[in-house]
Order: C-alpha cells, then sequence, then structure tokens
C-alpha cells in the first residue's frame, strides 16, 4: 500500500486504495471522444511466440477507449507479418501494423537517409519514432500512449493509469511517465537502483543544483518503457536511437515543457516482463552498452544545459559513484532484509564494478567526441525537409494492411 | 635378417588383414550413421509440419504441457521440442544400429540390452504423460466440485489429491524402468501409508482441534445452507 | 420417411387406427402419477372448450415410471364438461401412453412426441410438463391458436414469476439468446410450448437425439432452432408456473452446466447465424398479462456472497485464465466489498459471459469444469440482483433486467471480433 507523498517536482500520482477499473475506463471513454488516444506497440516478432502477448491481446480487446493501434513489427518476415495481423485481430480497435522488413517500409527508411537523415539504427527508439510519424500522418489522435510488448502481468488497468493523466482535460499533464516496482522474490531494476539514481545524486553533488538533475531525480522509475504524451511532443521531440531512449526522452520533455505539466503515475502493483534471454556474454555486453549510452545521455544534456566537464569533474565522479552506490547497496539490503526478499550482496557489488566501468567508458568516448548525437530528428524538421513524407509513410502503412 | 624382419612385419600384417576385415564394417558403420542422421532429420520436419497442422500447439497448451515446459525455462514452441527429442531418439537409435554394424561383441552385447529396454522407457513415458494428464484433470474437478458445494478447504483437498496422484504416477515409472524396485515399493508404500496414518491420527489425536474446527465450520455451513433459498433459478 | 423405429409396434397400431389429426398435446412423464392426471384432464377440457371441431390426440411419452403414471393418464378424464362451460357435443379425444426409447431424457421423449406428430400430420402440437399443478384449460388455446390461426410456427410460454425466480435465465440465456439471435423471447427453457407441425418435422430433421439434447437441453434446443431457423416465434402469457418443488438434491452446478453447456453448444452450430445480428426484436405477445402481490421468498444473501468469495480464494488460476488480469482484479476487488456494499457490475457480469463463451469455443478447459467454475460468479450476481432488487416492483426489477440486456447487446462486437 503506497502513501500519498508527493517528492521531487514533477507530480506523482500512487495508487491509493482500491480503484475501480469501470470507472476509470468509462471516464476514459467519455474523455477520448474529445481527445482521441493512439497505442503505439514497437514489438519483435519473436514477441508473439513469447508468453505475454496472447495475454495483451486478450486484454487490449476489452479496451473501448483507443482510436487506433500501431504496431511497430521489427524482425519478421512476410509470413510473420501475416501470421502478426491474425494474431491481432480479436482487437476490434483500427491496428495498423508497420511492418519495418517489408519492401514498402524499408523503402521509407532509405527517403530518410537519402535526404541527409539519420533516423539510426534497428531498435525500439527508431520504431517509436516511426509511430509516432505515422500517428501524425493520420492526424486522428491527439494522445499517444506507448508500451512495450513483453509484459507477463499486463491488464487493461496498465494502460488506463497510464492514460488517464494525459487523456483527462481537466488535469492538464501533457508527458505521463509509469512506475512499478520491480519486486519478486528480489529486487530488480537494478539499472535504475545502482546506476541511475546514485548518478544522478553524485552529480547533483558534483555540480549543484541542477534543474534537470532534480527532473530526473524525481522519477521512481526513470528507465519505464511505458509512457503516455500528447501528440504535439512527439512533432517535437528528438528521442535518442540507442539505450539512452528513456533518459533522453525525459531529457527532451525537460527541455520543451515545464515540470509542472509533466507526471507519473503508479501503474501496476506487480510488473514483470520477459527479456529476450540473453548469454552471459552478449548480457554483460548488453549491459554495458545500455550503461554506456544512458550515462552519454545524461552528459550530453547537462552538457547542452551549459554545465562543464572537465576531466577532473569525471575523475571526481568515478570516485563519488562508487561511494555512493555502496552506500545505496546497504539500503536496499535492509530493505530487502524487513521484508524477507532475497539480497546477493556480492552480485549487486559486481554490478556496480561493472557500472563504474561503464560509466569511465561513458566519460571516455564523451570526452572524445562530445558532439557524436544519437538522436534522431524530429518530426517537424523531417516534414519540412521532406513535405511528402507523412503522405508516403500513410500510404505504405495502409498498403501493407490492405 | 630376414627374421628380425618378419618378426616386425609380421604383426603389422596381422594388424593390416584384421583392418582390411573390418574396414567395411567400419565404412557400414559410418554410412548407417550418415544416412540415419539425414532420416532423421527428414522425419522431423515431416513430424512437425504434421503436428502443426493438426493444432498440436493449442492442444498441449490447455493440456497444460506448455506451462510445464516453460516452468522448466523451455520457451520454444511444443511441437518444436517434441521434434527435437524424437530427432535425438533416433540419432541415437542409429547409433545402437551403427555401432552393431560393427560387429564387435561386447558393443553386440550392450545394443541388444539397450533395445530391450527401450519399450519400457515407451510405456514409462506413457505412463508419465497421462498420469499427469488425468492426475490435473481429477484434481480440477475435485477443486471446482468442492468449491461449489462451499467446502471452504477446496484448494488445499485438491492439490492433495494431486500429489497423492504425482506420487503414485512417479512410483509406477520407476517400477516401469526398473529403478531400484524394491525402494522405489518401499518408499512408495512408506509414503502413502504414512499419509494415510498421518490423516487418521490427526483426526483422531493430534489434530483434533484443527478437524473439530474444519467439521463445525462445515457444519455451521450446512446449517445455514438448510435456512437456505427458496428461489428457483431455473 | 425418417426412421421411426423408435415408436413399438403397438403405438402404431393405435396410431393407424387413429389415422390422422390436426392437434397432438404431448406430455412427457417419468413417476408423475401424483399431478399427471390433474395436468390430462386440463388438456382435455381445453381442447374440448377451445377445439371441439378438431381432432386431437393427447400423447404420454413415458420414461419407465414405475408409480403407474400411464394408467392414470389412461384412466384420466373430465367428469363433469358444464363446470368448464361447455354446452356442446364433445367428440372423445384419443390418448396414447407408452414408454419411449431413446437415451433417457426429456429430449428423447419429445422425439416421440414429434414423430407421432409427423405419422398424424398434426397441423399443431404442445408439449407441457407433467407436474404442473396451475395449468388450466387456457393454456392450450393460448398455446395453439396462434399456431393454428396466427401463422406461427412456435409459441414460447412467458410465465408470471416471482422477481428473484429464473436466476439463470434472466441473467444468461434470456440476454444471451435475444442477443445472439436477436428475437426477445422471454423464458426460452420455459418448458411448455406450442409449435406447428412443420416445425415438429424440422426437428425431426437434426441428428442430436443421441447428445445431451436428448438428455436435458431440449428446452433451449427447440427455442434456438425454430429462431435461428427462420421461423415465426410468437410467446404466449400463461399466468403463474407452479409445479412440484424440484427435487432439492439437483445440484445448482449441475443445473448450471446443463443449461449454459446446451447454449454454447448451439452458439457453434449457429455461428453463421448469430454474428451479423445487431439489436433485437420483441416478439408478438398473446394473452393477458397480469401482475400479482408479491409474497416474500427466504434468500440466503450472506451465503451466497461467502459462496463467490470461496469460489475467488480457489479459483483464482482458472478465472485469471479466462477473464484475463484487467476484469480479474475487478472480480477480485468485489471479493473485498463488505456483505452491505456487494455489487456486481452489469458490464463486467456481461464480459464474464462472453469470456466463458469464448473459452468454450476455444475449448480452453474441459467442458464441464469450465462451466462449474462458472458457478461461484453466476452466485456472485444472483446476489447482486437480489440485494439491489428488494425493494422493488416487479415491473422494476425488470427494467434492471432490461438493461442486463442491453450491455449485453452493447458488446455484442466483442464476442464477435474474439470468436476464432
Amino acid at each position: 500500500m503506497s502513501d500519498f507523498y508527493q517528492s521531487g517536482v514533477i507530480t506523482t500520482l500512487h495508487q491509493l486504495g482500491k480503484p475501480s477499473l469501470e470507472r476509470l475506463e468509462t471516464e476514459l471513454y467519455g474523455f477520448s471522444k474529445t481527445r482521441p488516444v493512439a497505442l503505439a506497440l514497437p514489438a519483435l516478432y519473436s514477441e508473439f511466440e513469447g508468453p505475454a502477448m496472447p495475454g495483451i491481446v486478450q486484454e487490449l480487446a476489452k479496451v473501448k477507449y483507443l482510436n487506433e493501434v500501431v504496431l511497430v513489427l521489427d524482425k519478421a518476415s512476410e509470413k510473420d507479418f501475416q501470421r502478426v495481423r491474425e494474431f491481432m485481430s480479436p482487437i476490434s480497435t483500427d491496428v495498423r501494423i508497420i511492418h519495418n522488413d517489408g519492401r514498402r517500409i524499408t523503402e521509407i527508411y532509405e527517403t530518410f537517409a537519402r535526404n541527409g537523415f539519420n533516423v539510426g539504427e534497428r531498435g525500439k527508439g527508431r520504431s517509436a519514432w516511426l509511430a509516432y510519424g505515422y500517428v501524425l500522418a493520420r492526424g486522428k489522435s491527439d494522445v499517444i500512449a506507448l508500451h512495450d510488448c513483453d509484459i507477463v502481468t499486463y491488464s487493461r488497468e496498465l494502460l488506463a493509469r497510464l492514460c488517464y493523466p494525459v487523456v483527462n482535460p481537466n488535469l492538464n499533464y501533457v508527458f505521463c511517465k509509469g512506475y512499478y516496482s520491480r519486486v519478486s522474490s528480489k529486487m530488480n531494476g537494478r539499472v535504475t537502483r545502482l546506476l541511475v539514481t546514485p548518478l544522478v545524486r553524485v552529480l547533483q553533488q558534483l555540480i549543484g543544483p541542477h534543474g534537470f538533475l532534480a527532473f530526473l531525480d524525481s522519477f521512481r522509475y526513470p528507465l519505464a518503457g511505458e509512457f503516455c504524451m500528447i501528440t504535439d511532443l512527439a512533432r517535437v521531440n528528438r528521442i535518442p536511437w540507442d539505450w539512452g531512449l528513456e533518459v533522453g526522452s525525459l531529457a527532451e520533455v525537460y527541455r520543451n515543457y515545464s515540470p509542472r505539466r509533466v507526471c507519473q503515475v503508479d501503474i501496476a502493483d506487480n510488473y514483470e516482463h520477459k527479456h529476450q534471454i540473453l548469454s552471459a556474454d552478449d548480457a554483460d555486453k548488453g549491459l554495458m552498452k545500455m550503461t554506456v549510452d544512458i550515462c552519454k545521455s545524461i552528459f550530453r544534456t547537462l552538457a547542452s544545459e551549459g554545465v562543464v566537464f572537465s576531466d577532473g569533474l569525471f575523475k571526481s565522479l568515478l570516485v563519488s559513484y562508487l561511494r555512493q552506490a555502496e552506500d545505496t547497496i546497504m539500503k536496499y539490503e535492509a530493505d530487502a532484509a524487513i521484508n524477507g526478499l532475497k539480497f546477493d550482496r556480492h552480485e549487486e557489488a559486481m554490478a556496480v564494478e561493472a557500472f563504474t566501468r561503464a560509466i569511465a567508458m561513458a566519460t571516455q568516448v564523451f570526452m572524445d567526441n562530445p558532439m557524436t548525437t544519437p538522436l534522431i530528428p524530429n518530426w517537424n524538421r523531417v516534414s519540412t525537409a521532406i513535405p511528402d513524407i507523412f503522405e508516403m509513410l500513410k500510404m505504405a502503412v495502409d498498403e501493407d494492411n490492405k | 635378417m630376414t627374421d628380425f624382419l618378419s618378426l616386425i612385419l609380421e604383426p603389422l600384417q596381422e594388424v593390416f588383414l584384421k583392418f582390411k576385415v573390418f574396414l567395411p564394417n567400419l565404412l557400414a558403420m559410418l554410412v548407417i550413421m550418415a544416412s540415419g542422421v539425414v532420416l532423421a532429420k527428414i522425419i522431423k520436419i515431416i513430424l512437425v509440419k504434421s503436428l502443426t497442422a493438426i493444432d498440436f500447439d493449442s492442444w498441449s497448451d490447455r493440456m497444460g504441457f506448455t506451462k510445464l515446459m516453460r516452468k522448466g525455462d523451455l520457451w520454444a514452441k511444443p511441437s518444436a521440442i517434441l521434434g527435437a527429442i524424437v530427432f535425438w531418439l533416433l540419432i541415437i537409435v542409429t547409433l545402437m544400429i551403427g555401432l552393431s554394424a560393427l560387429k564387435i561383441p561386447t558393443i553386440d552385447n550392450l545394443v541388444e540390452q539397450f533395445f530391450s529396454y527401450m519399450p519400457r522407457v515407451f510405456s514409462a513415458a506413457m505412463i508419465l504423460i497421462i498420469g499427469y494428464v488425468l492426475a490435473g484433470f481429477i484434481s480440477r474437478g475435485v477443486l471446482i466440485a468442492a468449491v461449489n458445494s462451499g467446502y471452504h478447504y477446496a484448494k488445499l483437498l485438491a492439490e492433495a489429491i494431486r500429489t497423492l496422484l504425482t506420487v503414485l504416477i512417479l512410483a509406477m515409472v520407476m517400477e516401469q524402468l526398473q529403478i531400484a524396485p524394491s525402494i522405489v515399493l518401499a518408499a512408495f508404500s512408506i509414503i502413502f501409508g504414512g499419509i494415510v496414518v498421518a490423516l487418521s491420527i490427526s483426526f483422531g489425536v493430534g489434530g483434533i482441534d484443527a478437524a473439530k474446527r474444519m467439521i463445525e465450520r462445515e457444519n455451521k455451513e450446512s446449517r445455514a445452507a438448510e435456512t437456505g433459498d427458496d428461489i428457483e433459478h431455473i | 420417411m425418417p426412421n421411426v423405429v423408435t415408436l413399438r409396434a403397438e403405438v402404431h397400431d393405435q396410431l393407424e387406427k387413429i389415422g390422422s389429426a390436426d392437434i397432438v398435446v404431448g406430455i412427457p412423464s417419468f413417476n408423475n402419477a401424483r399431478t399427471i392426471g390433474h395436468v390430462v384432464r386440463a388438456v382435455q377440457a381445453g381442447l374440448a372448450k377451445y377445439f371441439p371441431a378438431h381432432k386431437a390426440v393427447i400423447v404420454n411419452s413415458d420414461g419407465g415410471s414405475s408409480d403407474g403414471t400411464m394408467e392414470v393418464v389412461r384412466n384420466a378424464a373430465v367428469e363433469d364438461f358444464n363446470a368448464i362451460l361447455l354446452h356442446h357435443r364433445v367428440e372423445p379425444i384419443s390418448k396414447i401412453a407408452f414408454p419411449y426409447s431413446g437415451i433417457p431424457g426429456k429430449g428423447s421423449a419429445f422425439r416421440s412426441i414429434f414423430e407421432i406428430a409427423q405419422i398424424l400430420d398434426a397441423k399443431a402440437c404442445v408439449v407441457v410438463d407433467s407436474d404442473l399443478r396451475s395449468i388450466t384449460p387456457e393454456w392450450i388455446e393460448l398455446l395453439v391458436t396462434p399456431v393454428l390461426n396466427g401463422g406461427f410456427d412456435y409459441v414460447a410460454p412467458l410465465y408470471h414469476r416471482h422477481k428473484f425466480d429464473g436466476t439463470i435465465t434472466n441473467s444468461i440465456v434470456y440476454p444471451l439468446t435475444r442477443t445472439l439471435y436477436g428475437k426477445r423471447v422471454r423464458q426460452p427453457i420455459g418448458g411448455d410450448f406450442g409449435f406447428s407441425g412443420k416445425l415438429a418435422q424440422f426437428y425431426l430433421t437434426k441428428d442430436v437425439w443421441q447428445s445431451d439434447v436428448a438428455r436435458f437441453g431440449i428446452d433451449i434446443w427447440m427455442t434456438t432452432t425454430a429462431i435461428a431457423n427462420g421461423f415465426k416465434v410468437a410467446q404466449s402469457f400463461l399466468g403463474a408456473k407452479i409445479h412440484d418443488a424440484k427435487d432439492p438434491g439437483t445440484d445448482l452446478s449441475n443445473m448450471l452446466y446443463q443449461v449454459v453447456s446446451a447454449t454454447f453448444d448451439l452458439m457453434e452450430n449457429y455461428t453463421d447465424v448469430w454474428m451479423p445480428v445487431r439489436d433485437s426484436e420483441p416478439v408478438t405477445t398473446f394473452g393477458f398479462e397480469y401482475t400479482v402481490g408479491l409474497e416474500h421468498v427466504n434468500v440466503n444473501t450472506a451465503r451466497m456472497v461467502n459462496l463467490f468469495r470461496e469460489g475467488l480464494n480457489n479459483l483464482h488460476e482458472i478465472w485469471l485464465d479466462i477473464l484475463g488480469a484487467g476484469d480479474f482484479k475487478e472480480v477480485e476487488r468485489l471479493g473485498a466489498l463488505s456483505d452491505g456494499e456487494f455489487n456486481f457490475p452489469l458490464s463486467l457480469w456481461t464480459r464474464v459471459i462472453y469470456d466463458y463463451a469464448i473459452a468454450f469455443h476455444q475449448k480452453k478447459l474441459p467442458a464441464e469444469h469450465l462451466i462449474k467454475s462458472l458457478t461461484p460468479l453466476y452466485v456472485g450476481k444472483t446476489a447482486s440482483f437480489i440485494l439491489a432488487a428488494e425493494h422493488m416492483e416487479a415491473a422494476e426489477a425488470e427494467a434492471e433486467i432490461e438493461k442486463l440486456c442491453m450491455e449485453f447487446e452493447n458488446h455484442k462486437n466483442y464476442l464477435v471480433t474474439r470468436w476464432k
């Protein structure tokens, strides 16, 4: 059971009591008439053979307040695409599937490339960005919600709570991020717990109070992949196409809007998603890359706000981070102890060491070339340079979905 | 000098001769293995295709086999897993046949023993599968019936029955495979007998309070049921 | 000519002697000696009073009674036709009583009646229960006239019932049948029906006599088959239905299983018929409706709510699988409500029934386990209705049921898109 404490600069919407899903959905249904909602789902084909997707489709079939569902399908053959269409058929809302590997969409990507736009590598960032483009192209929705397709404990309550703050016209929020506790028999969410939170706090110590850091620190789960925003944001924001996607998106929101119009909402009592199983090797490499990308994203944002990064700062950063992270481990250990959760001190310490190495690597990369930016250009810029791009994208997707 | 040479050459000749006799067998084995592997691959592909055609995957989902596999962290499709199992079984059989082509007596013996054991493995597997499905079906039936008659400890009862049935099935499987039969028999009798005795004791002496409470709760509910409903549901 | 092997030689002889008839009244029975006499006399009086010029036959299709039911039927006769205000000459009405063959069950009994109707080339037929205490001669008129004179093929009954009675019909079968097939037949599993000879012959062409339909699903089967195959359907208000108290041993979950599985099975057969239907229309209603003051009926809602909560505790894995995470959480919230606030929302109930229909179609669980797991949810819904309708008049309670039906109709799209 949570409390109602408001921490940080953004609004926190807790789960208080036992709110009724019925009431929430009825209100959403009413609001959505004047503020239509689109749901964007970046997905890999393999997720359709996994344990989460059937449950997600079953729940979405009961959702009546969505205007459209845009699924971006990556790593899928033509047959896979047809199978996915069949799979999504129980959903009565208008479903459009963007077939990334299909020839029409591939052509669209090439259009970007030959007009000088680097839209990044295959990944969730690029898929999400293209989904935004399609929603903008259709011009039928005012709100875009986004979540992953590997959530095993998915319920329509998650979606309803995620959409509500932005869709409700009386609440005036432009961006809403989901948060949840990732606790099973042990505490998960290591990257958030042991990297992001200590890093941000340490940076605040070293740099002094800074609006962006305070903003970032307010989020209870900054790496959550679930958020909801007004379509205007999709036009203006530049999102990173690497692992810095979540943090980078928050940075863009901070740049373009006031924190008073941003909130986070408790979307689930228990949340579990099933990652793709990586080999131990890959896992390490993947984790390292994630860490490096997240750090780069934070450094870049701060630098763009006028913070000066020097060698000395980075050296102090590493030392302070290590200390802060070790203190943090002790705090989590106590929390785990009182609640009877498994806690492997050694494993956590090893993770911190790995993160330290990753931060060092990130600082190196950043110092070497601070201008490299994995940010996808925003849609305003793209549509100015290629005036018919929205039409072309719409045609491509509509043809694929015939 | 020639004696010495012949001393060296003779054993070599013997070995060479033996090898010449052995060579065709070796070649036979290699051919059998190669064709066996190809055949196994073909059969696996046909099997997986036919399983997909009869919608084996959703049947497996309904029967609960998929859930079992997922618990064991196997995330491939059930038809693919079955295909893989059959494939490797065929490879083993091919290996056995290939080895027997070498015509080495000790190996022949081993192969014979292996093949005579196969039927038992097959029947044990059948017992396991059918037993698993049956135990699930019966325990679910008990659960639903108990819940609908208002029994508070329905879940406990259903799980107890499922455990008992599982113990029974495992004992039967072990007996089929002839793994330490006397130990299994003794262990099974002890476990089953023990459960029965424990239940009797608990109701007679030890758990008299708990049992009394259970019975009283049942009585209270049945008394409440008697002041029951006069409505006609149909 | 479809097979008539089910009728014995003696019956055939009797039928030959009778030759043909305009009206056939069928009464299936099993150990109903106490009550069947009254039923037969009421039928005789009805036929004599309202259809004196028509040739009629009463058929008792018996399940092997040991209490002399068939004897009672053969001997039953109206003593004094004056009492029922008859002043013209009355033709003797033929009676046939025999044991039916086939799987034990009401369906097999009906089959024999349909066959006799076909052999006698009857224009109108009626079937009535053998334990009716409230049957009057007027019932015959109300069930036969729409067929003979109104051109209807099927007449369903409409009883005056206590607002708490017939909850399986009110919360499942009526809303579902109405939404699926588009006709507002208020009591599709009434038990007493009128139908045309044409429809009887149609029934015989269906090969269902070895299935559960023959055992317990005949009532809903008759109604659904008539509607789904485009026959003209009407309903007649018959008054109160009072019959012998049902055997208290009849377990609720069994009753639910029989009725709901028959309904779901029919959905499989008539998919092409119900999928495109949207909205529903009223059916022509005959008879003079009245309402009577409400007697108090004992009902233990606390026990019902407890049963629901127990079901929630023990069956949550099954319910989670069928309903999905969102609706299951809603059901969990219901479990946490106190007895006073307990209220099962109509939209949630609609989705529950649709989810169960879909799960039945996808064979997620063995049918019996699946539907019996619905019992605690049904009991919860019933308790909620009773608590809400406690101080309502009959008309208000009926309005509640109408609201539920509209929920079903408005959400039919969900059922259609998820049915694969």
